[in-house]
């Protein structure tokens, strides 16, 4: 096993000064974005039995889990994900609490991705989960939550984008077709895949409801896809969805972000969980979501409990890639060098706590000499030097 | 505005999306005389456009640093990955196929069968369908000689005229699945420049539909 010995497996990294900083920073905005709206933290473990992510509602593939065992030969993951081990908490030991529950959490994630795409097996997640609530004004906290989050990061370039599961699978259950028939309809809409869309439903007897889907995943962009879905839609199910997401819509554009906003009717997630809106959050440059989330009604009924739900999840790293300007992390220096001959030590430490206190980031020099002092000071580009004796001396360099 | 980054299949794919390109009215000069540059400008339409091989064309759309992609299906059954898959473009027509030696009966016999192949994705999933256990070995040169030199009972290959095939005395058993070149697109850049990428869509599509 030596030769692993100098190297991160594959997916995973070390996280470097202004890189790792700047994680922290984005962790603590979002954790003041989601604290100061009466959210609370958990930590959930990073080891879940298997079992918790393989209920009828959640269906994550088995292969993409980091799999052990554990001493009884029990199937134990790293958690793929946090909504559900906190839907499990929520449906245990928090059973009896009042709801809604307001919970946030901010811990990594793990998945095993195929070898050599270039993707993290290990991400972090600060997310928020709203337990026991179903009403619309949730719908509307949740979403307002989401956009305030990224809008903290002060990410310039960023979109939500709204759907619901509703619509497709009220216009699916109209084909009257068969379960892996729709997943692959299902499949199709979720790629854009127009072309072969369209082969497949030239083949559906309910030509109408057919013709309906086709348009599907054309039907994303700005406010003007309710108009053109309401004129193509005659289904009262899905209309009244669509009322509904415009009315969301319209309360998000009073935080004055409608240019930021749009809608895609052809979200279609592989379900995982989700049973209402849906949405997502993206940055400019960079190619995959940096927010998720979604209502979640059947999830917590899998663990016991029967409440409604809904959360989202910000990816940080995505987050962090998005905002960090410099590609490589410097290593930051101290603005002030501290030096003492033998017997000052500890007159120089305490020194450096009262820079503390006027935050100033000082070094302590182990340097042997003041010669040494100053030429390290020199080499590491550090702009002065205080010497510690009865008194301390300031050297500007 | 920051242009939007066309990734295009090297080769044949290439030739004819350029083609396409330029009845679109583009100006195509870059990427007629692009001697070892990698990236070329089509100046009036703000498009950039970087030449990869298939496979990295899928990568380069999936993490986001091209913005849409020309690759032949045959790519996309084998790599995966997630991306919207817009338009069958209509040309760079060919097959995946089944085939062996000519007059011998692939599908009998009790004995586990091996298939040389450069796509062992692909061939997995036509032998699950099947429920069919077979041995995949994976060549990386001319996959027809595999049978020949008794390597293999059959390979699961691109087909386009079949005349590699019938010279080497092998012939198409079954065919797996049909291939031709499609346009896709990062699903984040679809969303976030959806004019200018409904734009280029549309205009590929009228003139595929032309066609």
């Amino acid at each position: 096993m030596t030769q692993n010995r100098l190297i991160t497996p594959e997916g995973t990294k070390d996280y470097l000064f202004e890189e790792a900083v700047l994680r922290k920073r984005i962790e603590n905005k979002l954790r003041d974005a989601f604290a100061f709206r009466g959210y609370h933290e958990v930590i959930t473990p990073a080891l879940e039995f298997l079992d918790v992510f393989t209920t009828a509602e959640n269906g994550m593939p088995i292969e993409q889990m980091y799999k052990l065992t554990d001493p009884k030969g029990r199937l134990m993951v790293l958690r793929p994900d946090s909504t559900t081990p906190i839907a499990r908490l929520c449906a245990t030991r928090l059973k009896n609490e009042k709801l809604p529950l307001r919970l946030y959490y901010n811990q990594p994630v793990y998945s095993v991705n195929p070898s050599l795409r270039g993707r993290s097996d290990e991400m972090l997640q600060s997310g928020i989960e709203l337990i026991g609530a179903v009403s619309k004004k949730s719908d509307i906290e949740v979403l307002v939550t989401a956009a305030k989050a990224l809008q903290a990061l002060e990410i310039e370039n960023f979109r939500i984008e709204l759907g619901h599961i509703g619509i497709f699978n009220a216009l699916v259950g109209a084909l009257k077709i068969s379960k892996e028939a729709s997943e692959a309809v299902r499949q199709l809409i979720e790629n854009k895949n127009y072309p072969a869309l369209n082969d497949l439903l030239d083949e559906m007897e309910n030509k109408e409801a057919a013709a309906v889907i086709k348009m599907l995943p054309r039907l994303f962009g700005g406010r003007e896809v309710f108009q053109k879905a309401k004129k193509l839609i005659q289904n009262t199910d899905v209309i009244g969805i669509l009322d509904y997401l415009e009315q969301l819509y319209g309360a998000l554009s009073q935080l004055g972000l409608s240019d930021k906003i749009t809608v895609d009717l052809g979200i279609v997630n592989r379900t995982e969980y989700y049973t209402g809106i849906v949405f997502k959050g993206y940055v400019e440059g960079f190619g995959e979501e940096v927010l998720s989330g979604g209502r979640y009604d059947g999830l917590l009924k899998e663990f016991g409990e029967d409440a409604g739900a809904i959360g989202f999840a910000v990816n940080i790293d995505a987050a962090a890639k998005a905002l960090l300007k410099s590609e490589t992390p410097k290593l930051p220096q101290a603005a002030v060098l501290v030096y003492s001959d033998w017997a000052y030590e500890v007159k120089a430490l305490e020194y450096i706590d009262k820079l503390a206190e006027l935050k100033i980031m000082a070094e302590y020099s182990l340097c042997d000499s003041l010669e040494d002092a100053l030429e390290d000071a020199k080499a590491r580009k550090i702009r002065r030097l205080d010497v510690v004796t009865d008194e301390v001396k300031t050297i500007e360099l | 505005m920051k242009p939007i980054r066309i990734a295009l299949t090297k080769g044949r794919l290439e030739k004819d999306t350029v083609a396409l390109f330029e009845k679109l009215g583009f100006d195509c000069t870059q990427l007629h005389n692009k001697g070892r540059k990698l990236i070329l400008t089509i100046p009036d339409a703000n498009i950039e456009v970087v030449l990869a091989k298939a496979a990295d064309v899928i990568t380069y759309i999936e993490h986001g640093v091209c913005d849409m992609g020309v690759v032949g299906k045959d790519t996309i059954l084998e790599y995966g990955g997630s991306f919207f898959e817009v338009t069958d473009l209509g040309f760079g027509k060919c097959k995946f196929a089944l085939a062996g030696k000519q007059g011998e009966d692939f599908y009998t016999g009790y004995a586990e069968k091996t298939i040389a192949t450069k796509y062992p994705n692909v061939t997995r999933r036509f032998f699950e369908e099947k429920g069919m256990d077979v041995r995949i070995v994976k060549i990386e040169g001319s996959v027809e000689l595999a049978p020949l030199l008794n390597l293999a009972d059959g390979i699961v290959d691109i087909v386009e005229t079949g005349t590699t095939l019938r010279e080497n005395g092998l012939e198409v058993y079954e065919d797996v699945a049909q291939v031709s070149a499609r346009l896709i697109v990062n699903t984040v850049s679809l969303k976030m420049y959806q004019n200018e990428i409904e734009k280029i869509i549309g205009q590929i599509e009228s003139v595929c539909a032309k066609a």
